[in-house]
């Protein structure tokens, strides 16, 4: 999280700049371009596309999945951008790799929006989730459908854990293996606890050794007596060296004797303080008996209980590998998840929360599909390095045509002399000094071949740099422009409200510009991380059907993003055109995605690094 | 009177009926020639049959206000030659931190006589400072013969 906040902050200011200055502009004048030939009409083509597309997939019963979703996607694509024929060839190469998206309808896009339903009931519907599935296949392929909900490959199984059924789970836990080893429910806590929720790894290892176990546990083969407290006749508290017959006292199984006041102390210095709570030792000098739950549910306040059941919680979440606190800020909720640690370079294992929240049960960023976790951490690390340093690097210096080394003008003629070299060349053409002759401190040559030949070996030793500014550019600025697609989400409350007033549509009928809204926000986050993505692939065929894909949702989302900028007052009548948009961003996204992740469960995508 | 009070009261009258032998333990004067009770004034004696023999140690122990539930900060004055004291003094040391091992329950007696054991066992996993640490790692000899010197500066009076 710390990472993410990080860079986020670092990234604003510079990328508000890079936005404003050169990126934005050829995107747009793109755009224009293609709204201008094409998109005029489109709102009517779209609709009559969907009546015959759904007479296709109800024509052919069985496959109608692959070749209806592919017919659909070459519609759609034709659509945005006819006039790019020559793709044509290389997107029905695409195509076969992006069928298995099973998206036969706007149905499918509405139930997409409103998932966060379908996520909740398909959890509940399946309690045993995390341990039949310790596998990774069977955690997220698509293939074995057992649950009759159509899984997209870019998709896991999770369920939503609020604390209560936590707590249930960990006590469910406790009573099986209390009943197993026939020990008291706190005890059995404390050695799950301290075997840290590996059941099978506990049992086994105290049918061994049942002793070394208990004793490495921190709690005494001693079971005897209950826990009370009382007052012992000549006792003196080792702590506050308080005595006297009537004082209250405390002893655990160890049999080390505090007062109750200086036991409450000590427990509330280690749970308030510390936040210490599942491996608070007796206070006794050299003891490691841990103090149990009943031992402190006798001494300590309710407010404290409290506490220290939370922070039990909170070890229990840590602890379990298929278990994660949502990230968001004050949310309480946990995800439970099958995907293992050593999976996620073939998976990237987004989860929605209750409280809306998207991220990433591997590393728990913020949703960044479709690049892996250890991609998104050399990447995020690259860009807090370098970013500004290249960019800087880019802009105002240049490398000496013979040693490379990079320079900085800062001042006086053209004539250079490479420090390090001692090479001497022309600031402005990069040729040689000495063929300027006495043309001094004005450099008007152009084709003379040793400038040229200084400036392309200098574009080559560039290019790795632009490489990453091009895809930094890229990212920085769909993560800008996500920002102000979001300060847009904002007024577009209040432009629901004006245009309920102003063109007398209800409610509902203005709901089409809050699903455009996070159409727009979630197509934002998947175009960003792409880049990141890219920027790590090594060119092959699968690359050019990947750029192809971003370059369809890029330019989907860029004209959805203009429609939304209309005056209230076209809104109405683009209502179409925009909920027809918003469904074909949201296509365009699944189908990127798909493609992605199949690819890269399969171990298809070959990268420029080790990772 | 509080917790921290009561419980050094106590201690020294614990020390003062019984202590063991060639320690020394007691409450520092404030200026108005009271007692301090949070700043004691202590010396520790070298085992016998070590290279620490015949020297004699001083210390203070200065004991926060969360007396007992933290642990009192214990310094060699001046600063020791040794692995775990840092260049401050300050004894790095296990019941000594409030993370680790410390307890409540642990007396002073207990902290002296564990830091007299901690003199010839010196702990190489948590060095505190470097001169001490390099010379007991890479030189022994020359790290006992440090040790001897040091023992020789610091003799009873």
């Amino acid at each position: 999280m710390s990472l993410w906040v990080t860079c986020d902050s670092s990234l604003l200011p510079y990328s508000r700049q890079l936005c404003r200055s050169f990126i934005t502009p050829p995107i747009t004048r793109k755009r224009k371009a293609a709204e201008v030939d094409n998109d005029q009409p489109s709102p009517k083509a779209a609709t009559k596309a969907h009546g015959p597309r759904h007479a296709t997939s109800s024509d052919r019963p069985a496959l109608s999945k692959h070749s209806s979703a592919a017919t659909e996607i070459t519609e759609n694509t034709e659509r945005a951008s006819p006039a790019s024929s020559a793709s044509q060839k290389k997107r029905d190469l695409a195509t076969p790799a992006t069928t298995t998206a099973s998206m036969d309808s706007d149905d499918d896009f509405m139930s997409d929006v409103s998932s966060q339903e379908d996520f909740g009931m398909q959890g509940s519907d399946n309690d045993s989730l995390g341990e039949d599935f310790g596998d990774l296949d069977a955690g997220f392929s698509d293939d074995k459908d057992i649950f009759g909900h159509k899984r997209k490959p870019y998709e896991v199984e999770f369920k939503v854990l609020d604390p209560p059924d936590i707590e249930n789970e960990q006590l469910g836990q406790i009573n099986e293996v209390s009943a197993i080893l026939g020990l008291p429910p706190e005890s059995a806590a404390i050695l799950l606890r301290f075997a840290r929720w590996n059941k099978e790894k506990l049992i086994e290892s105290y049918m061994e050794h049942p002793e070394v176990t208990l004793e490495d546990a921190g709690l005494g083969t001693n079971f005897e007596g209950t826990a009370k407290t009382e007052t012992v006749p000549g006792f003196m508290c080792d702590i506050c060296c308080e005595d006297g017959d009537d004082l209250e006292t405390y002893a655990m199984r160890c049999g080390h004797r505090f007062c109750v006041d200086c036991y409450r102390h000590y427990l509330g210095q280690k749970i308030k303080e510390e936040g210490e709570a599942a491996r608070i030792q007796c206070p006794g000098d050299g003891c490691n008996r841990i103090v149990d739950s009943k031992s402190l549910d006798l001494l300590v306040t309710d407010d404290l209980k409290e506490r220290y059941r939370e922070l039990l919680m909170r070890t229990y979440v840590d602890d379990k590998e298929n278990l994660r606190w949502c990230p968001a800020p004050n949310c309480k909720y946990a995800v439970d998840c099958a995907v293992k640690n050593r999976d996620l370079h073939r998976i990237v294992p987004t989860v929605h929360c209750f409280c809306k929240h998207e991220f990433c049960f591997g590393c728990s960023l913020s949703d960044h599909q479709p690049t892996p976790c250890t991609l998104v951490k050399m990447w995020l690390q690259k860009c807090e390095d370098d970013s500004e340093t290249a960019n800087w690097i880019s802009a105002n210096t240049k490398e000496c045509p013979r040693c490379m080394s990079t320079i900085e003008k800062n001042g006086g003629c053209n004539h250079m002399t490479c420090r390090k070299c001692k090479h001497e060349f022309c600031w402005m053409c990069m040729g040689l000094w000495s063929e300027h002759g006495t043309s001094w401190y004005n450099c008007n040559r152009y084709e003379e071949k040793s400038g040229s030949d200084a400036r392309s070996a200098q574009a080559k030793s560039r290019s790795f740099l632009e490489r990453y500014l091009h895809y930094y550019n890229r990212y920085a600025n769909h993560e800008q422009s996500a920002k102000l697609d979001k300060d847009l989400y904002l007024k577009t409350e209040k432009k629901m409200t004006s245009l309920q007033s102003s063109s007398g549509l209800s409610w509902i009928e203005v709901q089409f510009l809050d699903t455009a809204s996070q159409a727009l926000q979630q197509c934002r986050q998947t175009l960003k991380w792409t880049y990141a993505f890219a920027f790590y692939l090594a060119r092959n065929n699968l690359t050019e059907i990947f750029e192809d894909n971003q370059k369809d949702l890029e330019m989907a989302v860029e004209s959805l993003s203009e429609m939304f900028e209309k005056p209230v007052s076209e809104l109405a009548e683009l209502k179409v055109d925009i909920l027809d948009k918003t469904a074909y961003c949201t296509k365009r996204r699944v189908i990127l995605l798909s493609d992605t992740a199949e690819n890269l469960k399969n171990g298809e995508w070959s990268f420029n690094v080790e990772w | 009177m509080s917790l921290s009070q009561n419980r050094l009261q106590e201690e020294r009258k614990q020390w003062r009926r019984d202590h063991p032998f060639g320690f020394v333990a007691k409450p520092a004067r404030t200026p108005q020639g009271g007692l301090d009770l949070k700043t004691w004034e202590c010396a520790i004696p070298g085992k016998a049959k070590t290279l620490w023999e015949g020297g004699l140690f001083k210390l203070t122990l200065v004991f926060p206000d969360e007396y007992p539930t933290k642990p009192p900060k214990c310094k060699f004055t001046p600063p020791l030659f040794h692995p775990n004291v840092y260049p401050s003094g300050t004894v790095c040391l296990s019941i000594l931190n409030e993370e680790e091992d410390w307890r409540p329950a642990i007396t002073i007696k207990q902290i002296l006589l564990g830091i007299q054991d901690l003199l010839d066992n010196p702990n190489p996993e948590s060095p505190a400072q470097a001169d001490a640490y390099n010379l007991f790692k890479k030189d022994r000899p020359a790290y006992e013969r440090k040790v001897r010197q040091v023992v020789k500066e610091n003799q009873p009076v």
